[in-house]
């Protein structure tokens, strides 16, 4: 206030007399409404690989004073093939299943790829939000999801406070989660091998993961037209971090050629030396998360950018853009760019080398090496008359690895080694109120 | 005649205001007409979820206690008159509503929240201030209507003192 | 001489209309209401894409949060 008083100055006011006055309209109910965002994706990576069907439901529930329930619900299909982590070789090879029993055959050539995943993941989420005074909102929540071989249940809270007539908001959150791990015919030993059919000595059984996360955020209004965000996120996870299907071959130092086997009489199994990977048992992730929003005259872009690097040695980089179009008044055309690239862990390695003692940890999971990601898409959307929205959008995922030759020896520069991979995104989503 | 009055002195303060503002007819709230009343002047846009719950009981407000002298005033600030025009529509105001599109009323009042209401006397003075619109105070937000109302009405004459000044009963936040 | 116009200049900076430095007026927030402005508009879209970057690649979240919108009540 300039001055202490509110002026009221003599001129005309513009005010309207709405005719004549009705009688008031019958008092609204308060009852709250359901908000539905629902969405139905098509994963399906190229040469017979991983294919999903996700079919997500998010329900929100607005009540009076700025109260809030979430529920959400997702439920997914996996099926198809993903690289176990051996070598190509210039012979086919065979594998022991996870589950030990029975086999599966490589081609010469050919990177190994486990078929053996089919797996149905249902997720369950609810969240409460509600403001403690008039600038601070507590959020609360508990999600739960399980699968075949593994179970997640987690809780987080957080409060957020706002500043300057809400021009900001500082939040800080706690998310904590306890995973079992129930792999299929036992965790194996790390850096044992893989055994015949039948024969599961190397396996314990179940083991267990607890992460803990904290999230500190601030948003800031920039002008009437422009937001943006800035999060710093520290994860802490402890316990059975390896994957207990990835393997890696054990090879000849001198000519790349993995070791070879034979089963043992009456039972099939390996026809190489592939020891299951190891990981460590902890994991601190540091990541720093920046994101600009901008109306452009009805256009909204979208700007991203996410800093993460951990104790194993990985470093990444995120960028994403998006700009929305609109079209007419009730459509809009959204293209969607992401790029990503990854450093390797320190215990990433293409392969074991036989005759040098083993490391402790060692990985050949294409996920934990050097690599670059990019994902084009493009999103369509449509409001009806009574403001629900459906869209569409179609994606490309890409991912090429970067294993440069020092890395390979002797025959396996021959073929191919590392598993890019190439992908389609389908996703049809319905936003409606209830 | 009190109206042709006031609307030539309006004319003659606009005139006067010209050096500092441009030619556009400055918005204004003439509370000094209501002295006498109690005002509930209501700060509201369309595209604030709060003021969509807080019509009804406006609306019920104004109704209940018309004949004991309330009048409510919504203030809209929309940029666009369109869109207050098609919350209206769906949400309609039993109450008089004013439009300022330009920010001049929110700004002279010190607005800090969206929405606001600024409750006066029947002399003219701020008694209280609502930031927000709360569902479960309005047992409170009513009870400061009428408890306003149940003070008498001042005497004739006005300029004696300057209509509306602010008592900081409310504060800013 | 020097301590007062410090105090007088802090004083008119943190009691200016409107916010301290950045931002705009509670009732020129139109645009961010908009729910294409919205931080967090998308978020079934948002959570199915962090499930497939967080099976394929080494790095997850970092997003959530709240802030932004119309800043009403």
């Amino acid at each position: 206030m300039k001055n202490g008083k509110i002026g009221s100055a003599l001129a005309a006011a513009t005010y309207s007399l709405l005719g004549t006055l009705p009688a008031p309209p019958a008092v609204a109910e308060e009852s709250g409404r359901w908000d539905l965002d629902t969405a139905l994706m098509y994963y399906s990576e190229g040469d017979d690989r991983v294919q999903d069907v996700s079919l997500g439901i998010l329900a929100k529930r607005s009540f009076d004073d700025d109260r809030v329930l979430n529920l959400d619900l997702t439920v997914d299909t996996l099926t198809g093939a993903s690289p176990s982590g051996a070598t190509a070789l210039g012979a086919a090879q065979t594998f022991t299943r996870p589950s030990g029993k029975g086999t599966y055959t490589t081609p010469a050539g050919a990177i190994p790829l486990d078929d053996s995943f089919l797996d149905t993941r249902v997720a369950l989420g609810v969240g409460w939000t509600q403001p403690l005074a008039r600038l601070y909102t507590l959020s609360a929540g508990l999600g739960f999801s399980t699968e075949y071989d593994y179970t997640h249940l987690g809780a987080n809270l957080s409060l957020a406070r706002d500043f300057n007539q809400r021009n900001t908001t500082v939040s800080a959150g706690l998310a904590y989660s306890m995973d079992d791990i129930d792999p299929v015919g036992g965790a194996p030993l790390p850096l044992s091998a893989m055994a015949d059919v039948g024969d599961l000595s190397n396996r314990r059984g179940t083991d267990s993961k607890d992460v803990l996360d904290l999230l500190l955020g601030v948003t800031q209004v920039i002008n009437r037209t422009t937001i943006v965000r800035l999060n710093y996120s520290y994860s802490d996870a402890s316990g059975y971090l390896t994957d207990p299907y990835k393997i890696l071959s054990l090879v000849d130092p001198l000519t790349g050629d993995t070791l070879g086997r034979s089963p043992a009489p009456g039972t099939e199994g390996p026809s190489g030396v592939y020891l299951f990977e190891s990981r460590p048992d902890t994991r601190a992730k540091h990541a720093l998360f920046g994101e600009v929003k901008k109306f452009l005259g009805g256009k909204v872009l979208d700007v991203s950018y996410r800093f993460m690097t951990d104790d194993w040695g990985i470093d990444s980089h995120t960028v994403e853009g998006k700009l929305r179009w609109p079209i007419g008044d009730s459509m809009f055309i959204e293209p969607q760019l992401r790029y990503y690239t990854q450093t390797a862990a320190d215990f990433y390695q293409v392969s074991l080398l036989s005759g040098e003692p083993l490391p402790l940890y060692a990985s050949a999971d294409s996920r934990l090496s050097d690599m670059d990601a990019i994902t084009v898409g493009v999103k369509f959307g449509w409001t009806t008359p009574s403001s629900n929205e459906w869209s569409a959008r179609l994606a490309y995922y890409s991912q090429t690895g970067n294993v440069d030759g020092s890395q390979l020896i002797g025959s396996q520069n021959d073929f191919k080694q590392y598993p890019d991979m190439d992908a389609v995104i389908v996703q049809f989503g319905y936003r409606f109120r209830l | 005649m009190r109206m042709i009055h006031a609307r030539l002195l309006a004319l003659l303060l606009m005139l006067g205001g010209v050096t500092s503002t441009s030619l556009a007819l400055e918005p204004s709230l003439d509370l000094e007409q209501w002295r006498g009343r109690v005002v509930v002047v209501d700060f509201w846009a369309s595209w604030c979820e709060p003021c969509r719950r807080s019509f009804p009981w406006l609306n019920e407000m104004q109704a209940k206690y018309r004949d004991q002298g309330l009048v409510v005033i919504g203030v809209n600030v929309d940029a666009e008159r369109s869109e207050a025009d098609r919350f209206l529509a769906a949400v309609p105001a039993a109450f008089k509503v004013v439009y300022d599109p330009t920010g001049t009323l929110p700004a002279r009042y010190g607005v800090s929240a969206m929405p606001s209401s600024f409750v006066f006397d029947r002399s003219g003075e701020l008694s209280a201030r609502h930031l927000g619109f709360q569902a479960r105070r309005r047992g409170e937000y009513e009870a400061v209507i009428k408890q306003l109302l149940k003070s008498a009405a001042p005497g004739p004459g006005p300029g004696s003192t300057p209509a509306s000044s602010i008592n900081a009963s409310g504060t800013t936040p | 001489m020097k301590r007062p116009a410090l105090i007088a200049l802090l004083l008119s900076i943190t009691m200016s209309p409107g916010c301290a430095s950045l931002g705009v007026s509670p009732w020129e927030r139109d645009v961010l209401a908009k729910s294409e402005m919205l931080l967090d508009g998308s978020p079934q879209e948002a959570a199915l894409d962090d499930h497939i970057y967080f099976s394929k690649e080494a790095s997850s979240g970092g997003r959530s949060f709240g802030g932004g919108g119309c800043g009403c009540n």
